[in-house]
């Protein structure tokens, strides 16, 4: 542990505090112990540091060349991401970073291209034109309109490589995009100087724009609470989650309702009842928690706190469950505290909506396999103390933090860009990461 | 003078039989699918009528697409691979490019005349593609249950079974449910449909118990997911398959095991079934008789003997039939191009259609 982050205890501000005057191989190795030691854990912390320290990782990078950076992204994101495999943001922030560098890197060969194209009007039309429809419009050469075009592509393409890639010409196959800077006509490589400077730039810019994503996500999803809570009605919640809440109060500064909050025992149930009671945690990892420190209660909200048990007896009463989340997969399942699923069923069982919270970062391109090695175990001790030591001996006790909800328990989604489907989730994922990031 | 070109185009598509060169590419061929012997049937009328213009050869592969797919029983899987061919011809020749408009028609057309095999092998590929992506479906000691002679399936189940003793080893059993129904008439007692990839997983070390299609729900309690093919995937996300894949899918569904799907993209067909009866096929599995009909039938039949089979539309055998599989029912699709879940395929769809 370096010594700058001494005086604190190692968590998420001790590391961006670090960031700034360590070299880069200690911030990584930092970032990989603290994720190996849980030292941070959450999605949202696990995302910042991850984007931060992505952020650092580029701008120190000597080179400019995209494909170049792609390549060490890729690394630190291997290692980043074995540390802690079930942080499934560590992953997507990583992806979302190489999207972006390979859309600058598109966009700088896309530029590269219209310039040579209204250089010569006998230019060749490459694999590039005949792979993408849209490029038939005559407005191929002005360069605003490539910008548009470039965009278009990012979700035309998949696609129409995917159905017609059996009749296609062979020379198709071959997308530009993956091989960014090798394939220029009349061997005019895009030049590594001033336009790949730009890049570096570019890249920097919207790894910012992630990370204010990150910050502003809460308060995004929160403006469709109004939307969704209505006057009198009864809402059913769990776990302390920050977005759960943020979604709460906004929707109680204007409607009055019940909250019922199942405490979430053993793993959260501390932060649950501080949540509920409005007395401040001493966590670092809930900072960001203290502009809305003014509980649902302060707020004239009626909030019910529940042991987990009652939640099947109180569901019939309930007219919405919102649940905080871990990660959403690909296919509209989610990871989340344990409990989570229970709390599903029971509102199936009864008809009651079931609605989810998540930030589109927790939105991971992994099709859960197997499901079950996603699930983490935590401390046993919470559930049974060690002073019960006879007790120990003779039982195995289990403590599993995650639990996983199939897609047909849940009936919406919020995220920062409004209300999706479960099945819709899909599409979002793939305008989110690029294909061949899917398993860098 | 186009249209007496077009008449004696389709003359000449006359002469050159689509169907039986249709059939007898699925014959040589075990390994090739129906979209795909369509495609090249297709190629082959292109091969054999010179065209020049592009309505002409459009005209000429409508028409020998509706001939086909009229004297087929069941022309849902051809009719994905016609469909994929139309529109791959009329999307290429609207954009700019070597192939387009601006360039010479007869370069897409020497493109798909003299690239049939590569389609092929880009199809046998894509199983390939698919066994990558389905690979990880098959966790260490999982019992898989599937059924019919899908090749995809088998594909992806010997490709895991490859892996045993390697560094990846999978250990896995299979239960493959067997038809009842044998796919040949004539020869009753001739084994059911999947017995050689049971012989070639068996082969590989992989325990195989085999069951009839009654012993579904028993077997489902041992089963930690169901595989299965599929001869078309249609747009809502459900499939045409085997006869008994619906049943299957509605155990799973019943006892909460996942239901996946293994098809190659050029699957997708347009085609939007509102259930079981209304499928694009002369399929007669529920017959209701009573004696007199079976009397004249009997009657009938004897006639038919001695006049030969008239221009009577073609039914399907009661043992190629097939029923649809409802998007509900599927948990994924494993394809190709990705574990798509069902209603991403409307969206593939969409995209070479408009």
């Amino acid at each position: 542990m370096p010594s700058t982050s001494l005086a604190l205890t190692p968590g998420l501000g001790s590391f961006l505090k670090s960031l700034k005057t360590n070299p880069v191989e200690t911030s990584i190795e930092n970032l990989i112990s603290l994720l190996k030691r849980r030292q941070i854990r959450h999605s949202r912390s696990c995302a910042t540091a991850t984007a931060y320290l992505l952020r650092h990782v580029v701008s120190v990078c000597k080179t400019s060349d995209p494909l170049k950076l792609i390549e060490r992204v890729q690394t630190v994101g291997r290692r980043l991401v074995a540390a802690q495999p079930r942080e499934m943001v560590v992953g997507n922030v990583v992806r979302r970073v190489l999207g972006l560098i390979r859309d600058e890197a598109e966009d700088d060969h896309d530029a590269e291209f219209a310039l040579s194209e209204a250089g010569s009007e006998s230019q060749p039309h490459t694999p590039r034109a005949f792979d993408d429809p849209s490029s038939s419009l005559p407005l191929d050469r002005d360069a605003l309109s490539l910008r548009g075009d470039g965009a278009e592509r990012q979700t035309s393409r998949p696609t129409l490589h995917s159905m017609f890639s059996l009749l296609s010409h062979p020379e198709a196959e071959f997308s530009p995009i993956s091989t960014p800077g090798t394939q220029s006509p009349n061997g005019r490589m895009p030049p590594h100087g001033a336009g790949g400077k730009d890049v570096k730039a570019e890249v920097l810019e919207g790894i910012g724009e992630i990370i204010d994503e990150l910050g502003q996500v809460d308060d995004q999803i929160a403006s469709y609470a109004l939307e969704h809570i209505h006057s009198n009605e009864i809402i059913l919640t769990h776990t302390s989650s920050t977005t759960v809440q943020k979604f709460l109060v906004k929707a109680a500064t204007k409607r009055k309702f019940t909250v019922i909050h199942a405490e979430s025992f053993p793993n959260n149930h501390e932060a649950t009842h501080a949540t509920v009671s409005g007395k401040s945690v001493n966590d670092e990892e809930n900072l960001s928690t203290e502009a809305f420190q003014k509980p649902l209660i302060a707020l004239g909200i009626t909030v019910i706190l529940i042991p987990d048990s009652a939640v099947f007896a109180l569901m019939s009463r309930v007219n919405k469950v919102i649940l905080g989340t871990h990660s959403v997969l690909a296919n509209g399942g989610l990871v989340a505290a344990a409990g989570t699923r229970v709390i599903a069923r029971a509102a199936k069982v009864h008809q009651t909506p079931v609605v989810v919270v998540s930030g589109v970062y927790k939105l991971s391109p992994v099709y859960p396999f197997d499901f079950e090695s996603l699930i983490e175990y935590g401390d046993a001790s919470k559930v049974l103390p060690y002073e019960d030591g006879d007790l120990v001996d003779q039982i195995d006790v289990q403590n599993p933090i995650y639990d996983y909800v199939p897609a047909e328990l849940v009936d919406l989604y919020i995220t920062n860009l409004g209300g999706h489907a479960p099945s819709y989730l899909y599409r979002i994922v793939s305008d989110h990461y690029r294909k061949e990031d899917i398993s860098f | 003078m186009s249209t007496t070109k077009a008449g004696t185009a389709a003359a000449d598509s006359k002469s050159f039989d689509i169907v039986a060169t249709y059939n007898e590419l699925l014959r040589s061929d075990p390994d090739i699918t129906m979209p795909i012997a369509a495609i090249e049937a297709l190629v082959h009328v292109l091969t054999h009528c010179p065209s020049s213009t592009i309505s002409e050869t459009l005209d000429l592969l409508e028409k020998s697409t509706a001939h086909l797919k009229r004297s087929i029983p069941n022309p849902i899987g051809l009719s994905a691979g016609t469909d994929l061919f139309q529109r791959y011809l009329i999307t290429t020749l609207q954009r700019p490019g070597q192939l387009g408009p601006a360039g010479d028609f007869k370069a897409i057309r020497t493109h798909l005349l003299s690239n049939g095999r590569l389609f092929i092998r880009r199809a046998k590929e894509s199983r390939q593609k698919i066994a990558a992506f389905g690979r990880g479906f098959i966790r260490d000691g999982c019992t898989v249950l599937t059924n019919g002679g899908s090749r995809a399936v088998a594909s992806l189940l010997q490709k895991a079974a490859d892996e045993e003793g390697g560094p990846s080893a999978v250990r896995f059993r299979v239960i493959y449910v067997l038809s009842s129904m044998s796919k040949n008439i004539e020869e009753p007692s001739g084994e059911p449909e999947g017995m050689e990839t049971v012989r070639a997983l068996r082969a590989k070390g992989v325990p195989v118990a085999t069951i009839p299609e009654s012993a579904v729900a028993y077997a489902l309690g041992k089963t930690d997911m169901i595989i299965v093919g599929a001869e078309g995937v249609v747009e809502n996300g459900g499939i045409v398959s085997r006869m008994g894949t619906y049943q299957i899918g509605l155990l799973a569904k019943a006892i909460g095991k996942p239901f996946y799907v293994v098809a190659e993209s050029h699957k997708f067909v347009r085609l939007f079934p509102l259930g079981q009866y209304d499928l694009p096929i002369e399929q007669h599995v529920v017959d209701f008789k009573s004696a007199d009909d079976i009397a004249e039938e009997k009657k009938r039949k004897q006639q038919t003997f001695d006049v030969g089979n008239g221009d009577k539309p073609v039914e399907l055998p009661l043992s190629d039939s097939v029923d649809f599989t409802p998007p509900h029912l599927i948990s994924a699709l494993i394809t190709d191009s990705g574990v798509l879940t069902p209603s991403a395929v409307s969206e593939e769809l969409i995209k070479i259609w408009f």
